[in-house]
């Protein structure tokens, strides 16, 4: 097993909470702050946070708006984010992958 | 070689995690509204239909309403079907199969008691046989919003509450109510009232 592949995985893509918001993400082209607060049961302090540092990270756009004069924020993936999504995914993959040709 | 396995095992678990939650997103907003919408609507249609017609039998009363049913479950999948296509994603996939696993076993419970009770055609059972759909409906739905959203888990345990109650009050304080009516509300009313809800409130609520 290569351990390199380990110190490769994105530390902003690792962290449990900010895996399931890109994971999410990754599937569709946008979701709202609610959509995905509900379906990932996070309290909206804790997603916020998140959020905040994904975007700082350039993984992830927020957007505000209003929609019927309420205050709307939705969340999408930028070009980068898919990229880090798409290799910490594979990087995960040939982790399974070496480790199971060890065994 | 132990630690080698564990390894394993935690990036395979990390990739499932991705997997369910990527296929969860995908689901999310599929056609949610316009399908409990649909139902709604033939709940009304069939409740009216039903006290048109005055059905005084309860062979009649579930054959109508177990026909309405087919053809709600029929329209639901075309419903879903055509947003699957419009969006791009595979209508039966894994997470459309699991919410179908999901709502089989109390959907098919359900209806095999309407047969059932259609069989004894007993006049007192036409109380009980709405409460026992309205209840076993919303375990259903409860069961299926483990793979939607938490707002299905609170709309089935509105149909189990609301059958509880009213089967209370119908069974203990003697509260008459029309079959056909009941099955309105239950069927009609409360699928339209959360269509309605979430057509709204899809962007609306999303307040941040």
């Amino acid at each position: 097993m290569n351990p390199e592949a380990f110190l490769q995985l994105d530390r902003v893509i690792h962290e449990k909470g900010r895996l399931a918001i890109m994971s999410m993400l990754a599937a569709s082209p946008e979701l709202s702050f609610t959509e995905l607060r509900d379906a990932l049961g996070m309290t909206d302090g804790n997603l916020t946070t998140h959020i905040r540092t994904l975007q700082e990270s350039g993984y992830i756009s927020v957007a505000k708006s209003y929609q019927n004069n309420r205050p709307l924020t939705t969340c999408s993936l930028t070009t980068q984010g898919r990229k880090a999504f798409a290799d910490y995914v594979d990087l995960l993959e040939k982790i399974v992958q070496q480790t199971r040709k060890l065994k | 070689m132990q630690s080698k396995s564990m390894e394993t095992d935690w990036a395979a678990e990390h990739l499932q995690t991705i997997r369910t939650l990527m296929e969860r997103s995908a689901v999310y907003r599929r056609a949610l509204a316009p399908i409990l919408l649909f139902a709604g609507v033939l709940g009304i249609i069939g409740s009216l239909v039903g006290s048109f017609l005055d059905l005084d039998s309860v062979r009649s009363f579930a054959s109508m309403w177990l026909a309405t049913a087919v053809v709600t479950i029929g329209g639901a999948f075309f419903i879903a079907r055509r947003q699957a296509f419009k969006d791009r994603e595979p209508f039966w996939s894994p997470p459309t199969r699991r919410i179908a696993v999901a709502l089989a076993p109390p959907l098919t419970v359900g209806m095999l008691l309407g047969f059932i009770f259609a069989l004894e055609n007993a006049p007192e059972l036409f109380g009980p046989l709405v409460f026992i759909w309205a209840f076993f409906y919303g375990c259903a739905v409860h069961s299926a919003g483990f793979f939607i959203s938490r707002g299905m888990r609170l709309f089935g345990w509105v149909f189990i509450v609301s059958a509880g109650v009213l089967s209370f009050l119908h069974e203990h304080r003697g509260l008459m109510i029309n079959p056909d009516a009941l099955m309105g509300f239950f069927f009609g009313g409360l699928h339209l009232a959360y269509g309605i809800y979430l057509y709204i409130t899809e962007k609306g609520k999303n307040a941040a």
